[in-house]
């Protein structure tokens, strides 16, 4: 036997890790699986993991919502599953629960979390509606309206009829949507209806953030005072198309590399990351998403030329 | 009418087992058990109600007198005065007192108590006593709050005309775990079973939701959220809570809490104006407790006075020659106690900080507990808070046995048709748990203020080459020193594979429910996998039973170097 008996720590925990132990109630190896490897852990579960373990369904709330909308649905849930209400089996649905709320609620857990999901999120939409994003009244929908901006001839006819859906852009001269469902149904049709050069359209909720971040005007480069201005794609559902190809491309990629990098972590260093280093290595990866950016923007600058 | 006598059980085990596995069949009762003061209160049906003893008082003092062969306790025994709880016979301040060791600074604080306290200082409980017919009849803390859970429990009975058994009752935010399951025992001794243990400002904070939510509900406006810092402060323990509160949901941020309170205050102006107090006092004979009592009540009564007035007369005579009369003033009072004005400013910025809240976000600042009339501590509060006013609305005596009422009718899984109960409190642990590992560093594998339920886990990893098996010592507090932390437990973990140091893969979990029960568990995995080696072990803590300086000594002694008392410097992120 040996004389020293104690143990040190290698490894620093990450909220990402979980329980590698039996959990106490049997009814709770559902959840068990569904958390018993993390990101950091790199193994083939991980696709998986990232359809059935998402934070963001787990909380009901949409991938942009902000912390007020996660906070009340959080607090929704509480009221339902929390072991004083719901009893002991209740215990390990408010784990994971707070597990979420707690990555979910700071910014630089969160956009970890995002980036390690595959997830793009634009939070700085959702505050400035100026930028063109439309927010969402009442629960999410599988359609959502688009208003291609390069047909619209900006007649009004839709912030006529639907006032609380449709905004006019006066710098623009075109119509935009400001809020998803803002009107009721009948309304909606009927503007939809009286567009005269049928530039609405009911799109897919996922293609609309690409949609409307790539219609909005972006500055050109020109030389001297020739060529400069404002352009966006001619076609944007082509670019859209096209954004998310580059997208899902940038994103495998992006999962090899991060995959690579845990597994010399683990596997190299026995330090805990420090919060600065933690903060450096948000920092990085929200540069790297914006470098991402560019690169799309320059490629789809190159589309539009050809 | 049929009277049930009641005798205290064997002190032999906690209830264990799950404690909220069903919908409980009766509504909990809830009691504030305080350091001076103790008060019960029940859901009736449509509204919460305190229970008034015989004497048709709602607030009743904690003390157990043994004058006779019959142990009876402030709930039903009629004060013939004051001075007869100081003549020795009666055992009081006992949450000061209980699962505290003889080592500890507020036991040997408490020997100016006209009772028995005496230390031998080696990590024991301390030795308790009552003068009963000149003779220091011996008692443990656990026994006199048995005792006293026993009266409230039969008057409780006798006016809800059932049994009593369920009960939620609040405790102060400092508690160890080891001084809960001293409170769970004396329960369990008194025949009731405890629902929950809730922090007393976070009982309020329950009762500030309910309130908060019936405001909506009246006012049909928005139910945004609030911020409130919650001040409670009585005769043994000040605490602090930060609530958020939104549609009935009190979200607890952070809480902080210490053993200071009304107590220290007294003795440091007894201190004061009688600087040989503790060497004239010290022989416990009958005339030195009876002056000592004389001291107590008269300084008592100058505190209380002193929050209306800004100067009183005291005048005492103490029968032994020695005789105090003068004048106090309110601001000398202020300076006597300045460290704990001090103390409860710090806590309430350490609060802030922990909840990562301004003190211009706070909504409301609540100041409730016994302390709450004294004028620099309303200052203080507001200073700190930026307040102009103090929240108004609730009895600064009932808010704590409110809430835990509230608390004992949601968790029997009482439902209110008007929504008076659709509450909910979301609590946070109030000490980090965690291992000593690194040598002899406090590792914290649960943040304090992280929310209930929680679970978390480490990997740590062997020392030596062909370590086959590991200690796990298991800590509470968020001292860096690991001695200066409560010692829970600790058990060994076996059936490492022999491997070069640094390979074998020791994964220890911990796991808080919300009824605030601690699991660690730990074992061996093989490396790469999830898998483990052999079975893990599951140990609910507390295992340590009375004081603990010595089981980690004996630790020391056993297994040599590797227990050595080092301090820590790394401490977990968040």
């Amino acid at each position: 036997m040996v004389s020293g008996v104690s143990i040190h720590r290698i490894i620093a925990p990450t909220h990402f890790q979980h329980q590698h132990f039996h959990p106490p109630n049997p009814t709770s190896r559902r959840w068990k699986q569904k958390s018993t490897s993390g990101i950091r852990c790199c193994k083939k579960v991980e696709e998986r993991l990232r359809t059935e373990k998402n934070y963001y369904k787990l909380l009901g709330v949409s991938v942009d919502s902000t912390n007020k909308e996660i906070k009340e649905a959080y607090r929704k849930l509480q009221k339902k599953y929390h072991p004083d209400i719901a009893g002991q089996k209740g215990h390990e649905y408010t784990l994971v629960l707070n597990e979420a709320y707690k990555v979910l609620m700071r910014e630089d857990l969160r956009r970890e979390y995002d980036a390690s999901i595959g997830q793009l999120r634009f939070s700085f939409g959702r505050n400035i509606p100026d930028l063109g994003f439309s927010t969402w009244n009442g629960p999410f929908r599988p359609q959502a309206l688009f208003v291609d901006e390069n047909a619209c001839i900006g007649c009004r006819e839709c912030v006529h009829n639907a006032s609380n859906t449709f905004m006019m852009d006066e710098a623009l001269g075109c119509a935009r949507v400001k809020v998803q469902y803002g009107d009721d149904d009948t309304k909606i049709e009927v503007s939809v209806d009286s567009c005269p050069v049928n530039c609405i359209h009911w799109v897919e909720k996922e293609e609309l953030q690409v949609l409307e971040l790539l219609i909005r005007p972006q500055p050109k480069q020109g030389h001297g005072i020739f060529g400069q201005g404002w352009e966006r794609p001619k076609n944007v559902f082509m670019a859209a198309k096209a954004f998310n190809k580059q997208q899902k491309h940038e994103g495998m990629h992006h999962q090899r590399n991060g995959n690579n990098s845990h597994r010399i972590r683990s596997s190299t260093t026995g330090e805990e990351e420090t919060p600065a280093q933690a903060e450096a290595r948000a920092s990085a990866s929200i540069k790297l998403q914006m470098e991402k950016f560019s690169g799309i923007w320059s490629w789809v600058n190159e589309f539009l030329r050809h | 009418m049929e009277e049930q006598a009641y005798t205290v059980a064997s002190d032999s085990d906690t209830p264990g087992g799950e404690k909220s596995s069903s919908t409980f069949p009766e509504t909990a009762i809830g009691i504030d058990i305080g350091t001076s003061h103790c008060s019960m209160a029940v859901w009736n049906g449509s509204q919460v109600e305190l229970l008034r003893n015989t004497r048709n008082q709602k607030l009743m003092r904690s003390y157990v007198t043994f004058k006779d062969d019959i142990p009876s306790g402030g709930v039903t025994n009629q004060l013939s005065q004051e001075y007869e709880i100081l003549s020795g016979a009666a055992i009081f301040n006992i949450v000061r007192l209980i699962g505290r060791v003889d080592t500890d600074p507020i036991v040997h604080a408490s020997k100016t108590l006209p009772f028995l306290v005496q230390t031998l200082d080696i990590g024991v409980r301390p030795f308790i006593a009552a003068l009963v017919n000149n003779t220091w009849r011996s008692t443990t803390p656990e026994e006199v709050l048995a005792i006293y859970l026993v009266e409230l429990r039969t008057m409780a009975e006798i006016q809800l005309k059932r049994v009593v058994r369920n009960v939620v009752l609040t405790i102060p935010v400092a508690f160890s775990r080891f001084q809960l399951t001293r409170v769970e025992r004396a329960c369990a001794m008194a025949g009731l079973h405890v629902l929950r243990l809730m922090p007393e400002p976070t009982a309020v904070a329950l009762l500030y939701a309910q309130q908060q939510q019936q405001n909506v509900h009246d006012n049909m406006g928005s139910g945004s959220e609030k911020i409130a810092l919650i001040f409670n402060m009585g005769a043994g323990y000040c605490d602090v809570a930060i609530t958020a509160t939104a549609g009935g949901v009190s979200q607890i941020k952070a809480v902080s809490g210490s053993t200071i309170g009304g107590e220290d205050m007294l003795q440091n102006l007894m201190h004061h104006l009688l600087p040989n107090m503790d060497s004239l006092f010290s022989s416990h004979g009958v005339n030195e407790i009876k002056s000592m009592g004389l001291l107590r009540v008269s300084i008592q009564d100058a505190i209380h006075k002193l929050s209306s007035e800004t100067s009183v007369q005291v005048d005492v005579d103490l029968g032994n020659g020695s005789k105090i009369s003068r004048v106090v003033q309110r601001e000398e009072f202020e300076e006597v106690n300045k460290n704990v004005f001090e103390k409860c400013e710090i806590l309430i910025q350490q609060c802030l900080k922990d909840a990562k809240v301004e003190a211009e976000d706070v909504d409301d600042a609540i100041l409730v507990g016994g302390c709450s009339n004294i004028p620099r501590i309303r200052n203080l509060v507001m200073g700190t808070c930026k307040k102009e006013r103090i929240y108004t609305e609730m009895n600064p005596w009932e808010a704590a046995v409110v809430g835990a009422a509230l608390e004992g009718a949601i968790a029997s899984g009482v439902s209110d048709p008007f929504g008076t109960l659709d509450l909910l409190t979301i609590q946070v642990t109030p000490l980090s748990v965690g291992i000593r590992a690194d040598g002899n560093t406090f590792v914290p594998i649960i943040n304090r203020n992280t929310t209930m339920p929680s679970r978390k886990d480490l990997i740590f990893t062997t020392v030596h080459d062909n370590q086959t098996e590991a200690l796990i010592v298991v800590y509470e507090g968020d001292e860096q020193l690991v001695e200066k932390n409560h010692l829970l437990g600790y058990f060994k973990i076996t059936g490492i594979p022999p491997a070069p140091k640094g390979v074998p893969e020791i994964n220890v979990g911990m796991d808080i429910d919300t009824s605030n029960v601690l699991r660690v568990f730990a074992g061996v995995l093989v490396p790469g996998t999830q898998n483990p080696v052999t079975p893990f072990m599951e140990v609910r803590m507390p295992t340590v039973e009375d004081g603990h300086g010595w089981c980690a000594e004996a630790l020391l002694r056993k297994y040599g170097s590797s227990l050595d008392l080092i301090m820590v410097q790394k401490k977990m992120q968040q």
